[in-house]
């Protein structure tokens, strides 16, 4: 079994949103929610400062703080290694969500639900059908998921996630340089593992020991 | 502008600048919102009521004092029980609670709660109930309850404001000094005033550790590291400075010591006792409140 892993070269990276974009579109997400964000810093002081410019995700930590705060087992660690929630479990408590300390997860309520794209106007015939094709429940914890339907679609018709773009995460597909390389953290051969060696891939906040599966190099 | 365009602008862009554009999120301390904001106001009520019914509790098992634990065991389940659902997405799954003790610490809670539940209602309508193992056990569980609140927040290293080791000391401290309080008054109205005056011995040295484990608690998180500084900042000159200087300055301190040194040698009054109830509960609810308000988490770049 994979364990599914992802590298983002921060020195690719153009800040062009196209991975936030294309994440909302691909989950319907209604305003204000994010499951991938582009952060944009600046780390020393003139005139030897420089621009941070981080894409940032759900980071699917194999010793997630997510899944050990979650009373009922809603937050979940699949065994490719993708943190999910089941939303049939969920109780809302929002355990998961002030224990992350990369805060990437939303609560979905009726004040999420409720929002239009264009306020006052209703809702388009997009964000009717988004409802329905990707249905969030009420009351719940909503994150990304390594656009788990499309890996799993596309291995069904003998893709390979991270090569194959049908089998691929939708930033992924997306990013016109390049900047994120998706694969298996399991195999040694896989390119995402090749990164991660040459160029010292680093996790974000690594002192919180929650191993995270999202690499960054520069 | 109608109303749901500027509810828009107002998630979008909130008038305290911790909006949640895309682009600025988490690249400077940011603070914890879901368990205070909103819905987050019941968790703070919950924990609350919780604690100062398990408080009672296990103050009134010293006197043997059965409305006393009656009252506690009540507060406990009714009031802090209710008021935890009220906060809950799915108020009907919360049976599912029970299913991860051995990781989560909410979950450990929901148990300890329940055994509280059974247990205590035997205590109640057992006329043997105040023996030393039934005393024993309901004196652990109700500190773990007074505990419960801070504990679940405590386990959580994102938040180094609520990661301290001075938390838990605090919230049994804090517990037990207002079910010692709560028991007080309740003697002074049943009459027994020779009870109540007798444990005003015990006031002033709860007021004392109560009033050490806050310094602790502050001038450890502000040395903890720049997260926890951050939240400690917030409270003493941020917006969160009139609930400091007023809720914990002069109702969770000032008050209560001018109101125990009146009542210094046993000299109690019902009134002055409910006087001090009152400022010690306000108090209480603005260290939990602010507690909750004040916890940032690091930035991730």
């Amino acid at each position: 079994m994979p364990r599914w892993g992802m590298v983002i070269d921060v020195k690719r990276c153009i800040a062009c949103w196209g991975c936030t974009i294309a994440c909302k579109e691909e989950h319907f997400l209604p305003p204000g929610v994010f499951f991938n964000r582009v952060l944009i810093g600046e780390s020393g002081k003139f005139p030897t400062s420089s621009k941070l410019i981080y894409p940032v995700l759900c980071n699917h930590c194999s010793d997630a703080a997510c899944v050990e705060a979650c009373p009922t087992g809603a937050t979940y660690v699949r065994e490719d290694g993708i943190v999910a929630v089941d939303d049939e479990k969920c109780v809302g408590c929002r355990a998961c969500m002030v224990s992350c300390p990369y805060q990437q997860r939303t609560y979905y309520d009726e004040k999420v639900k409720d929002r239009e794209y264009f306020p006052g106007q209703g809702k388009t015939e997009m964000e009717i059908i988004g409802e329905k094709l990707y249905p969030f429940k009420l009351g719940t914890v909503i994150k990304c998921n390594f656009c788990s339907e499309r890996l799993e679609d596309g291995m069904k018709k003998g893709l390979t996630p991270g090569k194959d773009e049908d089998a691929s995460p939708a930033c992924v597909n997306i990013c016109p340089v390049g900047a994120r390389i998706f694969g298996d953290l399991d195999d040694p051969e896989s390119e995402i593992n090749r990164l991660i060696m040459e160029k010292k891939g680093k996790q974000l906040r690594k002192e919180f020991g929650t191993e995270p599966a999202v690499y960054y190099i520069d | 502008m109608n109303d749901k365009h500027q509810d828009l602008v107002e998630t979008m862009f909130p008038s305290d600048g911790s909006g949640i554009k895309p682009y600025e999120w988490m690249i400077s301390p940011t603070r914890q919102r879901q368990w205070i904001d909103d819905k987050g106001i019941f968790l703070w009520l919950a924990f609350f009521f919780s604690e100062i019914g398990a408080g009672l509790y296990f103050m009134s098992l010293f006197y043997s004092f059965r409305p006393g634990i009656v009252l506690g065991w009540l507060i406990t389940l009714v009031l802090g029980g209710l008021i935890h659902m009220l906060y809950l997405g799915n108020p009907k799954r919360a049976w599912r609670m029970i299913m991860k003790p051995n990781t989560s610490e909410l979950s450990r809670g929901i148990w300890i709660i329940g055994v509280f539940a059974v247990l205590g209602f035997l205590q109640i309508i057992t006329p043997g109930g105040f023996n030393m193992v039934f005393n024993f056990i309901m004196g652990i569980l109700c500190l773990l309850i007074i505990s419960h609140g801070f504990a679940t927040m405590n386990v959580i290293r994102a938040l180094p404001a609520w990661n301290s080791t001075i938390v838990l000391p605090l919230s049994i401290i804090s517990g037990i000094w207002v079910g010692h309080q709560l028991l007080q008054l309740m003697f002074a109205i049943s009459g027994n005033a020779a009870a109540a005056s007798g444990m005003e011995v015990w006031a002033a040295a709860f007021f004392l550790a109560y009033f050490l484990c806050m310094l602790l608690y502050a001038w450890g998180t502000w040395h903890a590291s720049g997260a926890a500084k951050a939240a400690i900042q917030r409270m003493l000159e941020g917006d969160l400075k009139q609930i400091t200087y007023i809720g914990v300055g002069v109702l969770a301190i000032l008050v209560p010591l001018v109101f125990t040194l009146i009542m210094w040698g046993g000299d109690t009054n019902g009134f002055l006792i409910f006087l001090r109830l009152a400022s010690v509960c306000a108090g209480d609810l603005a260290i939990r409140y602010l507690i909750m308000k004040s916890a940032v988490y690091n930035p991730l770049i």
